[in-house]
């Protein structure tokens, strides 16, 4: 479980979050939703560390990960698989060797162990004779999955990622949230993807938190949605003509 | 900013003009740029996480960095080598210069200067750039996060490599940057039978002194360093996107070439007076 007390993160003077507290629980996929510049990349890289935070507090189960030093983060590193919104393959090696750094970064296991853990996570994310391509060979959604299959890699105790559908057809979109979701429960892994895109919500959104302007406006899952009383959210949901169309239906 | 600093340039409490505002601001940024570069630079020379990996990238550094440079670097000393002689040749006509002094003087011009300062300057254009650039994309594409959430010290592991290949691999640039230069001057001082080969040759050896060597290669270390450390420091703090990786790249050329420069000028003093 992660717990985020009372966040705050300005960049020059500007507060981008605004007391931020909320609990990503484990086993389950944790959505942050919002608009585009509402805070959502800001707030999941200062959950994993990439941004020091003004105030507040970051925790990994009993550890307050913002306090630690170097080694403390290294080893909470060590648990954490990230997809990031561009994939952030290693343009210099092929999809075996981005998948295999991490374990032979981090691991003494026999190149034989090596190669099936490699095999096996590759397969997982349906990628099949593509080892000795380049990022710059593959389709956008041959890469997420490429990137997924290099963040489980090690057994991740704790999966982000950031805007995993975007530049992805629907069909691809929902094929990646499948995924994680699978692997957030074949592993219970504690899972927290941000998104703006609808479906996602509506596919994997077991605990939702929404963000307007870095502060936290609703919290709730993908069944409460719908029926919420919170007006930004709500224009948020039904930002489309077919959603609003349906929703008057409804109604 | 500091709010010291604040205060001394708030111009409603002390009176202070435009100009000396730009001053102190352009010195703040000056100190704090020199800061981060010490910073990364103690990053940068921290205990590998796995020696084995970093001897791999180091081996391919060797490749791309080293290897790579041999070819430009050939060229350049080749033609710089025969300009020097024929412009020595054409500029000692007086009989009373012994015709050898061609081949000294181009000798001595490959290994003081040009095999060490001008490749260095090449280099800044063709590693530095590179450096740059690649460790930049990296940056604006979020593969450098993606290392540093796995844990890895990312400066460590993408800039030390860098710096191990050239600081070992440039100096063999400059050894045959000397070779090919006095090679290039006896070529084309022969085809234009500005003076004998035998003259040259005996030229090339006359008066020789070895130190000359030490001190080219000294500098060439310390250019090695100054260009991968700039150059990758330029590309590390990138913030944007492809606009400024190609900034950066800019950057790290043109301030490596300044900083060879004055260390030329330093070094020389300090190494040969």
């Amino acid at each position: 479980m992660i717990s985020i007390k009372n966040l705050n993160k300005s960049f020059n003077g500007k507060l981008v979050l605004d007391n931020i507290s909320v609990k990503f629980e484990a086993g389950k996929t944790n959505l942050i939703i919002g608009r585009s510049g509402s805070g959502k990349t800001v707030l999941l890289k200062s959950i994993v560390g990439l941004h020091e935070i003004d105030s507040g507090e970051i925790w990994y189960e009993d550890l307050l990960f913002n306090k630690l030093d170097f080694a403390g983060k290294k080893k909470i590193r060590s648990e954490m698989g990230m997809l990031f919104q561009g994939s952030a393959l290693f343009d210099s090696l092929t999809v075996e060797q981005n998948v295999r750094f991490p374990l032979d970064m981090f691991t003494d296991s026999s190149l034989e162990e090596k190669t099936e853990r490699l095999n096996f996570c590759l397969n997982r994310v349906d990628i099949i004779n593509a080892n000795n391509l380049f990022p710059s060979e593959l389709s956008g959604g041959m890469k997420k999955r490429v990137a997924i299959a290099r963040a489980i890699a090690l057994n991740p105790k704790y999966l982000f990622c950031d805007e995993p559908n975007s530049g992805l057809d629907p069909i691809t979109a929902i094929l990646i949230d499948a995924l994680i979701k699978e692997l957030t429960e074949e592993y219970s892994m504690t899972t927290i993807v941000n998104t703006h895109d609808m479906n996602s919500v509506m596919e994997i959104g077991e605990k939702i938190i929404f963000i307007s302007d870095g502060v936290k406006c609703w919290e709730g899952n993908k069944n409460d949605i719908l029926s919420s009383d919170c007006g930004i959210l709500n224009d948020f949901v039904f930002a489309n003509s077919l959603a609003k169309k349906l929703r008057k239906v409804s109604k | 900013m500091h709010t010291g600093f604040k205060n001394l340039i708030n111009r409603n409490t002390i009176n202070i003009s435009n100009f000396e505002v730009l001053k102190y601001k352009r010195m703040i940024k000056f100190l704090i740029q020199l800061g981060r570069y010490f910073v990364l630079l103690k990053k940068v020379f921290s205990k590998p996480e796995k020696p084995v990996l970093y001897y791999k990238q180091t081996i391919r550094e060797f490749v791309f960095l080293g290897l790579n440079s041999i070819g430009i670097i050939a060229i350049i000393s080749f033609f710089m080598g025969a300009v020097i002689t024929l412009q020595t040749a054409y500029n000692t006509e007086n009989p009373i210069y012994p015709k050898y002094l061609i081949g000294l003087g181009c000798r001595d011009s490959m290994i003081l200067e040009f095999s060490s300062t001008i490749a260095a300057l090449i280099l800044a254009g063709k590693v530095g750039s590179n450096i740059a650039s690649e460790i930049g994309t990296m940056r604006v594409t979020e593969q450098i996060d993606a290392l540093e959430i796995m844990g890895v010290n990312s400066a460590s592991y993408l800039i030390l490599p860098k710096m191990i290949a050239t600081l070992i691999f440039n100096p063999f640039l400059t050894l045959i940057a000397i070779i090919i230069g006095i090679f290039g001057g006896w070529i084309a001082g022969t085809l234009a039978g500005v003076i004998t080969s035998e003259n040259f040759i005996y030229g090339i050896q006359y008066a020789f002194i070895p130190y000359y060597i030490t001190y080219s290669l000294i500098k060439t270390v310390f250019f090695a360093f100054i260009i991968t450390s700039v150059s990758a420091f330029q590309g590390y703090y990138v913030d944007g996107g492809s606009l400024e990786v190609g900034r950066a790249s800019t950057k790290a050329v043109v301030y490596s070439s300044v900083l060879i420069l004055l260390f030329n000028v330093i070094l020389t003093q300090i190494l040969l007076s």
